[in-house]
């Protein structure tokens, strides 16, 4: 893996005096953040199969196998202001009726195209809507936003798919586009 | 240095004390204790040590819980400290909350401070250009503050020291107004920065120079750096967190181990200088009262010699409140100017613009630099209706990007292959001279005291005329100059921001040749107490446009230096 070949040449060039970091994905703060929004175990399903129906699995994970919704309500809880966070529970909470007014059931019992249709008509609602509607647009605005953020700054992605590292390499200023092998990642 | 021991004054007596262990200060100390000279450093902090007390250093971006960025509660704790562009959630650490150590605002001031050992030479932005004679005679040739008691071939052996040292890389430039130095190979302008350099060739001869800015990393002569643990800039851009590398320049890093390393150095951290302590009878300063951060206890260190090296406006409080029968309005200042004259650099106004040349090129890898403008405005004579002038940043970059406007499968696949390129992005940023008055001051305030019994800061600072002057001819200028060189899209701004927050806070206890206009001589003693030196942002006459951090560290080098011969000591 990237990362442990990054930290063992650090250990060669500083003769090891190196802190090999812990990756702790805060519990609690999951937990926190989970009372403090009043999300019941019902919500969490639902928006884990919104922000699935954003980024699905298929051939790579998806958002929900990576816990993005656990991300999202983290991010919610601590980087929102009040107002936001208001807009995004009652979205939440509003989303099923939203999806039966849409398609005429509740957003789980749909196939996975007619989710999309959902979200994708959650998204288009325009500035002129009333404020139920705006509400729907601005919980999906703010899923998709961190699910996005979530998916792509995920452990997976940035070690199996998309490997990051720590040390770039050497800045090389007048790179051909056309040189760079362009990766066909998830077919 | 575990376990300090303060039964005995004689156990508590050094040759030297050192206030403060960052920038400047550590330079101080490295000279002095390289040199046998017994050295206390005070920092008013906790320790950090190279590799132990980097905490996020290795961090990968899914590690932190919020991807890097500041909570909510944090920003609204933190309105001034948050504005800051490097405190984020991988180096907030490293950065003085508000509410732990508030001050006065008699005006918008956005004080950014860094209490631990090495302050923020752990944080700076590494940049390090020369000043030259351009610079040392602007007051003179231009009217206001007063002389520098100095000239450029006073400092410049202490330049080359001090780039040698901490290792410089950069390109010989061969420019009169930003002296070349002893540097390292210079990192890479990119395809469009290296056009945009022929356009200025082209349109302005040799009265416009953008070049690669000069930066604190090494590149080069590893053996040597190696005494010093430190290894090649890796270009990570991650230096905000510490580098485990060594790669920039850090008194963690190099100055403050290798002062260590002598046996010399006696570290005391979380200790609050309240005042310099001024005897009368002898005629000279005899030591510094500490506070301990934590007990709050008060305690004594004696010394021979003081540096002052707090950073430029804690070092004015230390002065101001260092009172005594024959300095009642604080240590030094005969001239009833301490704490005045404070000036800073203007970094209101910024560029932005596209370039839709090279659209087949990008770039790759990491680069801990981008270019640089050396000052060309009034530089040989005035010619605007304004004093003096502004340095700048520049850089152009090429980003590819994914269009995030679907949902489902295909929008996975467009995160995991970014196929856009949008143009190349190009952008500056204003660092401009501020001219010295005495109307921007800072004081101590009369009735609100610190938790350790200090009187808080009260500053007074504003902009003026000159710069709101200079903020448009920097617009109009860089204008110009895009528009010459075909750039498209082009936006100016002016983010209005408060002084501060370009974190490069000057004067309050200037140089300058007569005690009765400054307090400070040539070889940084104060006029009317010899034996304390200050070689901080404090000392600062004008502040020209150059990042000033290398001139402290020069400055702080040559008056260690100026010290030893002084006393007779060591092996100068």
């Amino acid at each position: 893996m990237q990362r442990r070949e990054a930290l063992k040449s650090l250990a060669i060039l500083t003769g090891g005096a190196v802190l090999i970091p812990s990756c702790n994905f805060e519990k609690e703060d999951i937990l926190k953040a989970y009372s403090n929004l009043q999300i019941t175990p019902t919500l969490q399903t639902l928006l884990g199969q919104i922000a699935d129906t954003i980024i699905p699995p298929a051939q790579l994970k998806g958002a929900s196998d990576l816990a993005v919704q656990d991300f999202i309500l983290v991010m919610v809880n601590d980087c929102l202001d009040k107002d936001q966070q208001t807009q995004f529970v009652k979205g939440l909470q509003d989303f099923n009726a939203f999806s039966k007014k849409i398609s005429g059931s509740a957003f789980s019992k749909l196939q996975s195209t007619e989710k999309e249709k959902v979200v994708t008509q959650g998204l288009s609602i325009g500035a002129g809507a009333d404020e139920n509607q705006k509400t729907i647009h601005e919980f999906l605005s703010i899923t998709k936003r961190f699910t996005i953020q979530g998916f792509m700054m995920s452990e997976y992605i940035m070690t199996e798919v998309k490997p990051y590292s720590l040390i770039p390499g050497k800045y090389n200023g007048e790179v051909l586009i056309s040189s760079i092998s362009n990766l066909k990642i998830n077919g | 240095m575990a376990n300090f021991n303060i039964d005995a004054t004689q156990q508590r007596t050094f040759q030297a004390i050192v206030i403060g262990s960052g920038m400047s200060g550590s330079w101080a100390a490295k000279e002095l204790c390289e040199h046998g000279v017994k050295t206390l450093v005070i920092e008013r902090g906790r320790d950090v040590k190279h590799l132990r007390d980097y905490p996020t250093t290795n961090m990968l971006p899914y590690e932190f819980e919020h991807r890097g960025q500041l909570t909510k509660q944090i920003e609204e704790e933190n309105p001034v400290v948050s504005k800051c562009y490097a405190f984020r959630e991988d180096a907030m650490h490293f950065f003085v909350k508000d509410k732990e150590h508030p001050y006065v605002q008699e005006k918008p001031f956005d004080w950014i401070r860094g209490y631990q050992v090495g302050g923020k030479s752990l944080l700076w932005a590494r940049q390090v250009q020369r000043w030259s004679d351009f610079d040392f005679e602007g007051p003179a040739r231009d009217g206001f503050a007063v002389d520098w008691p100095i000239r450029y071939k006073d400092i410049a052996p202490w330049y080359s020291h001090v780039e040698k040292f901490a290792g410089v890389s950069g390109n010989k430039d061969g420019l009169a107004n930003l002296p070349d130095g002893e540097f390292l190979p210079g990192f890479e302008l990119n395809i469009v920065e290296k056009y945009f350099q022929e356009q200025l060739k082209k349109y302005y001869g040799d009265s416009r120079h953008m070049i690669l800015a000069r930066c604190a990393h090494i590149t080069g002569n590893l053996e040597y750096y190696k005494q010093q643990g430190r290894v090649q800039c890796q270009s990570r851009n991650l230096c905000q967190r510490g580098c485990p590398f060594g790669g920039y320049f850090s008194a963690n890093a190099s100055t403050l181990p290798w002062a260590e390393k002598t046996g010399n150095m006696t570290l005391r951290t979380d200790a609050v200088v309240h005042s310099i302590i001024y005897d009368e009878a002898k005629g000279k300063a005899i030591g510094v009262r500490i506070v301990d951060a934590n007990t709050k206890q008060t305690e004594e260190y004696f010394a021979d010699v003081i540096f002052v090296n707090a950073a430029a406006l804690n070092t004015n409080l230390i002065l101001l409140n260092s009172t005594s029968n024959r300095f009642p309005n604080g240590l030094g200042n005969d001239s009833e100017l301490l704490g005045k004259y404070v000036a800073f650099h203007n970094y209101r106004a910024g560029i932005s613009a596209e370039y839709e040349g090279y659209s087949e090129y990008t770039t790759t890898g990491g680069r801990p630099t981008s270019g640089y403008f050396p000052r060309f405005r009034n530089l040989h004579k005035q010619e605007t209706d304004f004093l003096r002038g502004y340095a700048a940043g520049f850089s152009a970059g090429r980003y590819n990007y994914a269009d995030q406007s679907g949902i489902g499968l295909s929008l996975k696949e467009e995160l995991l292959n970014p196929s856009r390129y949008g143009n190349w992005s190009v952008g500056s940023h204003m660092m401009g001279e501020t001219i010295p008055k005495e109307t921007n001051y800072v004081t101590l305030s009369k009735d609100e005291k610190d938790a350790w019994g200090i009187p808080l800061l009260s500053v007074n600072v504003d902009y003026d005329n000159n710069d709101e002057k200079m903020v448009k001819d920097y617009q109009e200028q860089m204008t110009e100059m895009f528009e010459k060189a075909g750039f498209t899209n082009i936006r100016v701004r002016d983010d209005k921001r408060a002084p501060g927050l370009d974190i490069h806070e000057m004067g309050g206890v200037r140089m300058g040749k007569d005690p009765k206009t400054s307090l400070l001589n040539k070889d940084h003693q104060l006029h009317a107490c010899a034996n304390v030196y200050v070689t901080d942002g404090a000392c600062m006459t004008s502040t020209s446009t150059q990042n000033p951090s290398l001139t402290y560290m020069a400055f702080a080098a040559r008056a260690a230096h100026h010290a030893m011969k002084n006393q007779k000591w060591g092996k100068v």
